[in-house]
Order: C-alpha cells, then structure tokens, then sequence
C-alpha cells in the first residue's frame, strides 16, 4: 500500500494498468514467503525415497540413521500409522500413503523420513536407511497399463467427493481410475458417409511445474490443534482433507499460506501437509520440510498422454463426426487426474461444431510419479492433437488453415459436444485477430537453401471448472479503510491486485489502498482452491458481492443518519456518527456458486456443462536448417478471450508467460526415464526450461473485445488461456517450412531433421 | 551435506601444501561454480576446501609475452579473460567463444585454471586453447611442470592433474591472424550444456589450408583431435566438396554415444555440418577482419 496521499482516485478501478500491491515487497526481499520460515524448536526433515518402481516393502533398516549424531528421529509408514491410522489421502481417490506402506508404487516414492534440528544432517543420515523390497513387475505407458496384468492398485478408492467417481467404489483388478465418455449423434453412420476420414495419434511427455520456490510445509503442533504453513494453492482444501485424516473438526486445523513462488499446479491438494503434520504430532515439536527443486520430480508432474483422433470430413471441408480416445498417464496416485480426464476429456472434439461426436477418455495408473494439475488443467495435452490434425485436414483437402477452421467453429448459441451452447466463447474473433496479427493474407517469405520459413496457427478453448465455491468478506475500518479477506492464493498471477481494483469499484476505494489479508483458514472464508484461472470469475464475483453487502449497510447507515446515501459513501463518516468515535466495523461478505448441471453419466450430456469458456489462439512463424533440423521462432502471436482484463498490466503478463511455459514444454521439457522406471534427467543441468535467449524477439499479446456476460464486470480468467495453441502451431509452421509432420513432443531438432531423411528415403539410425 | 573446513591460504605454496594427493575429499575452491553444483548434486562431499581466493594477485593476471604470447593466471576470472583488450585484439576467438560460454554470472567467478582442471567434457573453453596449441604450467609440491593443453585431459573428469597440483598459467601461442572459430550447438533450450563443440584453427597460403587443427568438444568424453579431418584439410581449398568430406572424415572417426543431447548418429551428422561451418565461419571472419 501506498501512503493516501499519493493515490489519485481514478474514475473507475477495473482497467486499471496497475502494478501489482506486492512489487515493491518482493523486489526488495521482504515478501513473506513459507520458504523463509524459521519457527523456535523447529525440526527440518529429509525424506528418504524408494529405488523400486513397484515391490512390497520386506524391510525397511532405520537403525544407522537413528545412531547418526544430531538426529532427532527417523520414521516410517508404520509409525505414521499411530497418530493417523488411515493414512491415505488424494482429492480423488483416497490412495496416497503418507509414507510408503506394504508396498512402493514408483521410484521416488517417500520411504521414510529423517528429522534433526540441522537440514544437513537430517540429509546425510538419509544415505544411512536400507530399504529392502521385493521387486514386482512394473507397467510405465499408459495405453498399455489400460489393459496390464499388472496392477498398481488392488482396490479403486474414489474419495466420495465427487459424485460422479462414486461408481468406481470397488472395482478391482484395473489400472483405469476413471473412464469418462462423451456420446453425441450417430458417429457411425457419419463415418461410413465421410468423404473423407482421418486418423492419428499423437503423443505428449510428462514435464514438471518447476516453480521457482520448491514445494514447503511446516506443521506447528498447539495443545489440540495444529497450524500449518504451507506454500499451498488450496489451503481450504488442506483444511477439510487434515481434519479428516485426524478425525479432528474443522476449527482445530489452522493452514496458512504466504505469496507463493509460483504455483502452477503443483501446490494444490495434499503435498507435504498430512506429512509434516503426522511428524510434527509424532515429534510434539515444529517440523519443516522444504524440498529441493529436483525432489519435485518425485511429487507432481503434468500427465503424458496417449490420443488418438479419427475425423470424418466432407469434400468441402465441414466435420461431420469425430471420435478421440485419451489416455492419460495419472502415475502411481491419482491426485486430481480423474478431474483431467473428466474436464478436459469433454472438450477433445475441439471448438467444432461438430453433430457426432465420440470421447473415451480415460485416468490410468503407472508405476511413474504421480501426475496432476498443470496450468491448462490437460488442455494442451488435447488441443496438441485436434489442432494438429486440423492443419493435416487442412492440407490433404488443399483448404487454408484458417479457412478451414473458420468454416468448422462453434460459433455463438451453437451446441458443444457436451450438449451446452456456447455463449460469450469469442473463438471466431480469437481466430480473426491471431490471422490480422499474422498478416495472413500477405506475401510470406518462404527462405531460401537450408534456411527454410513456415508458419502455423492454433486455437483452443477450456471450460472453467465446477461448481466450485468462493466466499469473501470485505471490513471497512472507523477510518474507512478496507481489508479484504479471501483464500484466494496469490502465486504470482496478481490475485491480491485484480481482487483490490474490484472492490474498490464497488467501495469508490483506490486498489493500492486496499489491504488484502493472504489465506489462513482462522481468518479467512473458504475458498475451493486457486486452479484452473477460476479465481478472477468466482472469488471476483464473491468479493465484488461481499463489497455490494458493505455498500448496501452504509447506505441503511446514511438513511439511519439523514446523510447522502448516493456516489462514494466513506465508511468512516459514517461509523464515526454511529459510535461518536472511530470505532466499530462494517462487514460485507459475499459468497458464489455458479450455476452447472452434471454430465450425464452415458453420454457426457448437460445443458450447463460450464459457467464460461476460455479461449486462446497463437500464430507462429519458424525458420528450419534444413542441415541439421534446428529451427526457430521469428514470430509468435498470442491472443486470447479473457473477457474485461481487470488489470491489463497482469494479463499482459499471463498471456506473455503461459505461451512462454507453453514454448518450454512444446520444445525442450521432458521427463526421461529408463526402462526401471528410474528419471534419467532429474537435474536442471539436463532438464531444460526456457531461458531468456530462447524467447522470440517478437513476441505479440493482445486480448479481444470481448464481455463475459456472467462474469464480474464482464471478467473470467486468464492464465492458461495463451498455453492452448502454441505446440500445434509449431509442428504446422514446420511442416509448412520443410514438409514433414511431428506428432509427439517435444519438437526436438532431431526429430525434425530423423523426419526430414525419412521423407527422403535415408533414415537415420536409431543409435 | 555435511560441515567442512574452509582453509583460505594466502601463497599458492601454502595452498598446495594445504592439499592432499592421496584424499580426494579435498579439493581447491577457484569460483566454485562446479564444485558448488557437485556438493548440491551430493557428488562431491568434501572435508576441506582449499579456497584460492587469498592468493597472490599475480596468478589473475593477464598479459602478453614480448614473443607475442598470451599469459593467463590460473585465477584469471573468464569473464577478465573476454572484456580484455588484448584478448579481442590477439585472440579474438578466444573473446568470442566466451561471450556464449555458460552465462554472465558464471563467467564472472569461474577461472580459467579451475575450468581447465574440472575435465567436465561439455566445456567450451578446452576444445578452443587446444586448437590454438596452449600449454599449460602446473605447480606442485615439487614446483612446476608444463604441457599442452592437449595433454591435460585424459577422459571423462580426468586429468594428468595430481590433487595436489593446481593449474598457475596457461600460455597461448600468438593467432597471429590465423582463421578460427569455435561453434557451439545445442539441442535443447540455449543455455544448455552444448551437444557438442567444434574448434578450427586454420593455418593458410593463399586460399589454401596449410595446416587445419580441428578439435571437437562435448559429444566425446574429452576434447579430441579430429585427425583424419584435418587430414583432408591441409593443402586443400575450402570447397564444399573439402568440407563434406572433412566433415565425413570427422564423423568416421567420431567414437560416441547417445546421451539426452541426441542419439550418435545425429550427434554424427551435426559434426558433418558444424565442422563445415566452422571453417567457413572462421574464413568468413578473418576475410571481415571481423575480429571482435
């Protein structure tokens, strides 16, 4: 905040370019971070983890690590069990051990843990645990463990959270936690007419989030009840599944968070939290365990995925059905990979307007590290294959790229192939923009040698998810000055900002003077969890009505008092005639739920499947050395539909980083395992994220003039919007340049150059 | 990781003496950037570290011999190494292949003796001083020896280095205007490790090579002499036709194998072309007189 002298109350708030509330805390090092937190007493663990992708556990020999001077305690599954006997937790599936228990499930898995009052020794008296297993077949591609004799888990466990997992209670003997199908038309009969019919499968690799501040918790153990600071994009979310395993209520489970170091998806759910918790009981002392940016490797990754797509089309161009098949590489825990499936499997058919449309898609299990939430929420794993073999159609029927999409859209009140119409889904203006801001149309310059230049565009669309739940409250001091309280964690997407300019346009209240109180489950109201670019619609929403509530009673007070009850109202002057003091506050709170209806169970049918949609269209343009396969971006245009930009400093932003994550994982990023299940790349020395020379010199954003008519002021989210059509453009700006279709990722040199000698006949070896 | 001691001698004798030729658990601290990347990765877990830190500033200097040659201390940092005025008017491919070498904060602590005695093949520096035939004088208990840069690796992180011997200078013969040029390709993001590396000096009459030292980096375990390469570049011209089969040569005689950067027969392939373009990088250049 900055001091109210210096702030000029601009007209309104919402459009504001506005720097974020925390710049100048975080420039100068003095943002809070869990990462920082020392607290007296502390204990720090380390964790020791499995070698073995799938064994039952023979003997675990903690004897030398326990003798190692400096160590507190070392502990495993067993002991974990005498304070939380049924230790298993996933927002999903209750199928996560805290530590290992009777069995491990990939290699990484935690084994057992370390605590002393030095991080170091803790770590070295890891080197110390001998673990014994019995080694069990293993199973790694997720086409294949869809059909496997081996088995990760013995029992489906869903969490009875969500209604529509409730059918898989039970069922055993499978590696698919979840099989979700959409049925719409007569795909059939569509496919026996097609001129035209297509078929591919195209493939994605399992990455890693890579936030800049590792994953933390400290669990503070009180007489009966337990603080835990975490660096968490869901601390309602951590409260509730705490209480449960402890068989606690609510109130004795207090989670707080900082600014985070980026998010992603990663902190969400339980990560360290029922770990630190089980060990701070265990220990009766505060336990911290930070993990190191490798260790997250081994905790949450985005899902590889298996897709194949066939596609009916006519002569001229029109798509007449489409059937997709998803497979998602969940790893050993499902986490929130059932959700994945669900939500972004509905959307697979693409934004077409399409009568007959087929999906399975389907969460399965592997011995590999877990996969869950990552920015997009498995929509680029989605919109890699429909995207892709939009321009492959497009090609084979000699229709331009854009043309062709033009002609297939969904376009405003036509129905998606979940039944839902679309409404305020700018796909065509997306589309339009993506082509002006490429200059379609003009002469492109195709190079020349071994230099040769293509060019590509992709559009792709998510639906927000719910229902979900955001409640605020907004409290007006005897001075007038306001505090919002919302759980809404801000990680770096600029959430405290966006939620300050929208109450302040309600309250006539300039943002950089709000005060917006950082998620603690004490303080703050619930909140569903920062994911998915839900934020800036829900917790808008609810904060903007928790600001309605607060103007609405200052205007009873003024009537009460004979005072204007019109334009700005200062809560101060009013509470001031009230109490004959500054004293006393006025609390406005605000909660929202957005309408939806659940899919039917057969045929993936709702009237309401989402509150909105979020769309993002990207424009490439590459240079490919013919000589040896490299290639790189001289143009990358992103534009997306965010609705209203609240801020649009912010969005700019978010538009500019979820392409350049996009980029990373479209290009570089991969997990790499050997034929054991064992991470060959798990360092930042050989796994590779952009850097700065890596990110084209002309890098456009721009967001459409749109209005999301249910959103606050005409807003919805934004974060992943500009990840959708970046990989596919890509593979198509290279085929456009040199004639040869990639259809996995990453888009390595060498696989261009492998596919340029097959075109011409000369393979390559494999070795 | 567990504690150590940090000794900070303050003559390079003391420092020698500090060491230990039996115990490789103690190691000289130069920047630090490996050593610090070893202990976090749990490779490296010393009990001393013998910082050079303290030592005389002479070992960090930079100057050239009235024979023309280039005298570099050990503790000379990489980043002194590419803004000197010397260097870019002398040695201008050394000061080019710096500016890509790692980044801006790592060449401002690493030193050049310390990037020399860690052997990490990947090193872009290596591959380029033996291309322009430096030697390099060791010190030891016993006092110095010297050898050629050539000679100091002798695989994958190993060197003719005792642990008790440190890297005090390196010599580089003048380019005295001899085309050369060192590429670095990389497969994955731009600051990655490179795929490999390709160094040329060339030696000329006219527009044909008299001599060519070709030395590859990166895709093997050490910095390697491409012989059969140079073999076919000396008293040609630099054709096409010459390079392809200089690049050919290259690649035949290429022992490697696949790693994350790219399988051996693209890593094979790239050599082909790298090597091309590098000659004709480093004639481009020297045509330019385009020296920094």
């Amino acid at each position: 905040m900055t001091t109210p002298d210096s702030v000029q109350l601009p007209e309104r708030q919402i459009g504001r370019a506005l720097n974020r509330l925390e710049s100048r805390a975080k420039v100068t090092g003095r943002a809070e971070y869990i990462h920082n937190l020392v607290l007296p007493r502390m204990l720090y663990g380390k964790i020791f983890r499995s070698n073995t992708a799938h064994g039952r556990i023979v003997d675990i020999d903690v004897s030398a690590a326990r003798a190692m001077e400096g160590v507190f305690g070392v502990y495993t599954g067993e002991d974990i069990l005498r304070v939380i006997p049924n230790p298993y937790f996933g927002p999903a599936f209750h199928d996560q051990p805290i530590l290992a228990l009777d069995k491990v499930r990939y290699i990484g898995e935690p084994v057992a843990v370390v605590l002393a009052e030095d991080p170091h020794i803790a770590e070295e008296a890891t080197h110390l645990i001998i673990a014994q297993y019995e080694e069990m077949a293993a199973v790694f591609d997720e086409v294949e463990a869809a059909s496997s004799s081996v088995i990760v888990h013995e029992t489906l466990k869903p969490a009875g959270t969500f209604p529509d997992l409730k059918h898989l209670a039970g069922r055993s003997n499978t590696n698919v936690a979840l099989d979700f199908q959409l049925r719409r038309g007569d795909v059939d009969a569509a496919f026996a007419s097609a001129d035209h019919v297509f078929d591919h499968t195209f493939r994605t690799q399992q990455v890693m989030h890579t936030p800049l501040e590792p994953i933390v918790s400290v669990a503070e153990p009180e007489h009966d009840s337990i603080t835990i600071h975490t660096a968490s994009q869901s601390p309602s979310f951590v409260r509730i599944e705490m209480a449960r395993l402890l068989g606690w209520q609510e109130n004795q489970v207090r989670v707080r968070t900082a600014l985070l170091g980026g998010g992603f998806g990663a902190k969400l759910y339980i990560k360290l939290e029922a770990l630190v918790t089980a060990l701070a009981l265990l220990a009766r002392r505060p336990v911290k365990i930070a993990l190191t940016m490798e260790e997250q490797f081994f905790t949450i990754t985005k899902h590889a995925t298996t897709v194949r797509i066939q596609t009916a089309v006519t002569n001229d161009g029109r798509i007449t059905g489409r059937k997709c098949e998803v497979w998602w590489n969940g790893g050993a825990y499902a986490d929130i990979g059932p959700r994945v499936t669900q939500k972004s499997g509905f959307t697979a058919s693409g934004p077409y307007d399409i009568d007959n449309v087929s999906i399975d898609s389907y969460a399965v299990y592997t011995n590999l590290p877990p996969a869950g939430a990552f920015r997009g929420f498995g929509i680029p794993q989605v919109v890699w294959p429909y995207e892709s073999q939009a321009d492959i159609i497009a090609r084979a029927l000699r229709i331009d790229p854009v043309q062709f999409r033009r002609q297939n859209i969904l376009r405003e009140g036509r129905p998606h192939a979940t039944g839902t119409p679309m409404h305020d889904a700018a796909i065509d203006l997306v589309l339009e923009r993506v082509a002006e801001r490429m200059q379609w149309n003009a002469p492109f310059e195709r190079g020349a040698g071994t230099l040769r230049r293509g060019r590509g565009i992709g559009i792709g669309f998510k639906a927000l998810v719910a229902p979900t739940t955001s409640v605020a409250m907004v409290n007006l001091g005897g001075d007038g000055s306001c505090i919002i309280y919302s759980s809404t964690v801000d990680m770096g997407q600029g959430s405290d900002t966006a939620m300050a300019l929208i109450a302040g346009e309600v309250l006539g209240i300039a943002a950089e003077k709000i005060k917006v109180v950082h998620p603690d489950t004490d303080v703050t109201p619930y909140d569903m969890a920062t994911l998915g670019s839900r934020s800036t619609f829900h917790m808008g929403h609810a904060v903007r009505l928790a600001a309605e509530d607060a103007l609405a009673q200052m205007r009873a007070l003024a009537e009460e008092y004979g005072m204007s009850a019109e334009g700005v109202i200062n809560a101060g002057t009013l509470l001031r005639k009230k109490y004959g003091m500054p004293a006393g506050n006025i609390v406005g709170t605000g909660s929202f739920i957005p309408s939806y209806t659940s899919p039917d169970h057969e045929t993936g049918q709702s009237p309401n499947i989402t509150p909105n949609w979020m769309v993002g269209g990207c424009g490439v343009e590459v240079e490919v050395d013919t000589d040896t396969g490299h290639f790189r971006l001289l143009r990358f245009e992103n534009v997306v539909d965010c609705g209203t930009p609240i801020n649009p400093k912010v969005v700019d932003s978010q538009i500019s980083g979820a392409a350049i994550m996009q980029l990373g994982l479209s290009l570089f990023e991969r997990m790499e395992f050997d034929e054991n299940g064992q991470l060959r790349n798990g360092s930042f020395a050989e796994y590779k994220i952009p850097g700065i020379h890596d990110i084209p010199n002309n890098i456009g954003r721009e967001t459409v003039d749109a209005y999301q008519g249910n959103g606050p002021f005409g807003a919805k989210g934004v974060g992943e919007s500009a990840t959708f059509g970046v990989a596919s453009a890509i593979a198509e700006a290279i085929e456009d340049a040199v004639g040869v279709r990639l259809t996995s990722l990453p888009l390595t040199p060498e696989a261009v150059y492998r596919a340029l000698c097959a075109a011409r006949n000369e393979p390559l070896p494999e070795e | 990781m567990i504690p150590f001691e940090l000794a900070r001698p303050s003559s390079l004798q003391e420092a020698i003496a500090l060491l230990d030729p039996e115990d490789p658990d103690i190691r000289p601290l130069g920047g630090g950037t490996a050593v610090m990347l070893m202990m976090k990765a749990g490779v490296l877990r010393p009990t001393r570290l013998v910082s050079l830190g303290g030592i005389e500033p002479s070992y960090a200097a930079l100057s050239v011999a009235p024979n023309g040659e280039l005298h570099i201390g050990g503790l000379t940092r990489l980043a002194a190494l590419e803004h000197s005025p010397l260097v870019k008017a002398g040695w201008p491919v050394l000061a080019r292949t710096l500016r890509t070498l790692s980044n801006v904060r790592v060449r401002h602590v690493a030193t050049v003796g310390g990037n020399l005695a860690h052997a990490d093949p990947h090193m872009d520096l290596p591959p380029v001083l033996t291309a322009l035939g430096a030697r390099v004088t060791i010190t030891g208990p016993r006092g110095e020896r010297t050898i050629a840069a050539e000679d100091l690796c002798t695989g994958y992180y190993e060197t003719v280095l005792a642990r008790n011997e440190l890297i005090s200078r390196v010599v580089v013969p003048a380019q005295a205007q001899r085309p050369a040029a060192y590429m670095k390709v990389t497969t994955r993001a731009a600051h990655d490790w490179p795929a490999l590396g390709v160094a040329v000096v060339l030696d000329m009459e006219g527009d044909v090579i008299r001599n060519a030292s070709v030395i590859v980096g990166a895709a093997t375990d050490k910095p390697t002499r491409m012989a059969a390469a140079e073999a076919v570049l000396r008293g040609a011209r630099a054709d096409d036709a010459t390079l392809r089969r200089a690049g050919e040569a290259g690649a035949a005689e290429l022992d490697i194998v696949g790693d994350p950067h790219g399988s051996a027969s693209y890593k094979k392939h790239l050599l082909t072309v790298y090597l091309a373009r590098a000659v004709r990088l480093a004639l481009d250049q020297s045509a330019r007189k385009d020296y920094a």
